[in-house]
């Protein structure tokens, strides 16, 4: 009895720790799977930076700094300069993002706050689809419904409406092309306008309700409780969510490429043709013919990669700051 | 009854035949009690017996939500609360409300008690720093405190959080001052400033508090309502309710025989 008693014992140690041994191999296995992944992510970055500066190094080499800061662009005589597509690319964001920012988060607040119980799952859907709308297809429509309307209907009164006003008139200055700057940025807004409200709304709907409370149970109004409240609680989120839209729009290429006009140049008036660093790329890298062509055409993606960086960079520094300015992070 | 005999009686906040719905289930039955003016008064009772309920209807915090109804008179100042025509960010300023969980707003120490303060009223800057030192002296937090105002609130400890949650709400002066299960997530230390609080409190202002805790009704209440499913079994002197119920279930449940 004793015996039998003691080697099944035995045996039940015996076969934990060859159990054990098992977890400790798929563990194993589990670890190596994941870094594999993880280290994929790396190398891939590690290729395309390496294409990238191989790519460009021609143009980079042939014109140097200038390269930023000329707005030349002439295949004929093999002169280049990326600045107007950087221009281009800057203030089709920016204006994009300072349209479509505020009325996102206007529509997140709605949603989340102010909107009836029955409206509020419709439009919800609604920007959602709204947000998995290809690209190509506001091309298309910009370019052959909103540009033409926009021509004829509302750039011709912008233009009187601005006129004699100093600085404004020049931004908003004739003739009414239809397509250009002014136009792809409205455009870029559309495309982002879904994709930050979906983003806000979410990040909305994770502050705790109790936080909500405690705000109109000091009596605060419901723009104070958003204002004050939601907003700060979530900037991080906000913030994130208004950046890769950015990153977005940066990045953007067929939708711009159809109604920007693609034009090498800067002209102080946004409403007329302008052109981005990705519309510049798509546009002519099938007809580039010789190296510094297609070189700074390279180039141009790389600085493209080196704008999406800084955008990058500074959101969360100024997420830092925010965190700083309140005196700690919220949870 | 009459506006007069509320004030003789020293009525601050009359409850009269109050009816709650969630949607079809009904969470309070005919509710009548008083809440005397400037003194303690607890609800007990087992969880989802409708203490909450009724707390949330004292500053209609309730109707941030869809489908809750109140039915019934809620009489604070010869007006029924419960009527349509009532500001609620008015109510809500004039009654306060302390939550089970601490809720500071995401902002710093100062701010935090300063924001409901700045929404009614204007006042320069060094009346404001003196009504903010004031508040959190009350809430017995100032000396914790005093040196590091402008860190976020949520960098506090859980009970201090909760006592810059009382500060925030008597910066503001309000008349009524209702608190949901505020030691529930506090340890004994805190719990027990918190007590002294609410009893210091009550020389200004009339307390209404919900609690799982005998201990505390007993302790820190003048008086004690005894709620079971959505009724309200029995309400009285917390001395007489906790040394001679004259309902059966009262005694039951402070005896720790159910609930």
């Amino acid at each position: 009895m004793v015996d039998l008693a003691l080697s099944e014992e035995f045996s039940a140690v015996s076969s934990r720790e060859a159990a054990l041994k098992r977890f400790g191999r798929s563990d194993m296995r589990f670890r190596l799977m994941t870094l594999g992944a993880a280290l994929l992510v790396v190398a891939i970055f590690a290729g395309l930076m390496v294409s990238l500066l191989r790519g460009a190094w021609l143009a980079l080499h042939t014109f140097g700094w200038s390269f930023l800061t000329t707005t030349v662009w002439n295949p004929v005589t093999g002169k280049f300069g990326a600045f107007a597509a950087i221009y281009g690319t800057l203030i089709s964001s920016a204006l994009a993002m300072l349209l479509a920012v505020p009325l996102g988060v206007g529509i997140a607040i709605f949603l989340t706050e102010l909107c009836p119980r029955a409206l509020k799952r419709p439009v919800g859907i609604a920007i959602e689809l709204l947000a998995g709308v290809p690209s190509i297809i506001y091309g298309i429509w910009g370019l052959f419904v909103f540009a033409p309307y926009f021509q004829q209907h509302v750039e011709p009164w912008i233009i009187d409406a601005f006129a004699g006003i100093p600085y404004l008139q020049d931004l908003f200055a004739g003739p009414p092309y239809g397509i250009g700057t002014f136009t792809a940025a409205l455009i870029l807004a559309i495309m982002i306008l879904p994709f930050i409200s979906a983003v806000t709304r979410d990040v909305f709907e994770t502050v705790p309700p109790m936080q909500k409370e405690a705000a109109y149970g000091v009596g605060c109004t419901t723009w104070e409780v958003m204002w004050r409240i939601v907003l700060p609680f979530s900037r991080a989120g906000v913030v994130g969510g208004s950046m890769l839209a950015l990153g977005r729009a940066l990045g953007e290429t067929m939708a711009v490429t159809f109604v920007i006009g693609n034009a090498h140049r800067i002209n102080p008036s946004l409403l007329a043709p302008g052109t981005t660093i990705s519309a510049t790329i798509a546009n002519e890298f099938t007809e580039a013919l010789g190296d510094t062509y297609v070189s700074s055409l390279v180039a141009l993606g790389l600085i493209l990669f080196g704008i999406t960086f800084i955008v990058l960079a500074a959101a969360q520094l100024m997420l830092k700051s925010l965190d700083r300015r309140s005196g700690g992070k919220a949870p | 009854m009459n506006d007069m005999t509320r004030v003789e009686q020293g009525i601050r906040i009359d409850v009269r035949n109050l009816e709650f719905f969630y949607g079809k289930t009904q969470a309070l039955k005919g509710i009548t009690v008083p809440l005397y003016d400037r003194k303690v008064t607890a609800f007990i009772g087992p969880s989802g017996c409708g203490k909450s309920t009724l707390l949330r209807v004292l500053n209609r915090i309730y109707e941030l939500y869809p489908n809750q109804t109140a039915k019934g008179e809620v009489i604070f100042d010869g007006e029924n609360i419960l009527n349509g025509k009532v500001d609620l960010n008015l109510l809500r300023a004039r009654v306060g409300m302390v939550f089970q969980k601490p809720t500071p707003f995401p902002m710093t120490i100062y701010d935090n008690i300063a924001f409901g303060i700045k929404l009614y009223e204007r006042m320069p800057k060094s009346e404001l720093d003196g009504r903010v030192e004031d508040a959190l002296m009350r809430a017995a937090l100032w000396s914790e405190v005093k040196d590091k105002l402008s860190d976020s609130g949520l960098s506090l400890s859980g009970g201090q959080q909760q006592r810059l949650c009382i500060a925030r709400t008597v910066a503001t002066k309000p008349e009524v001052i209702l608190l949901d299960e505020p030691c529930s997530a506090l340890d004994p230390i805190s719990t027990a400033k918190i007590e002294e609080l609410i009893d210091e409190l009550s020389n200004d202002y009339t307390i209404v508090i919900v609690t799982h805790n005998m201990q505390q009704a007993s302790r820190a209440s003048d008086y004690t309502a005894f709620m079971f499913l959505g009724e309200l079994i029995e309400f009285g002197a917390t001395e007489q309710i906790f040394t001679a119920p004259t309902n059966k279930r009262t005694e039951d449940y402070i005896t720790g025989r159910f609930g």
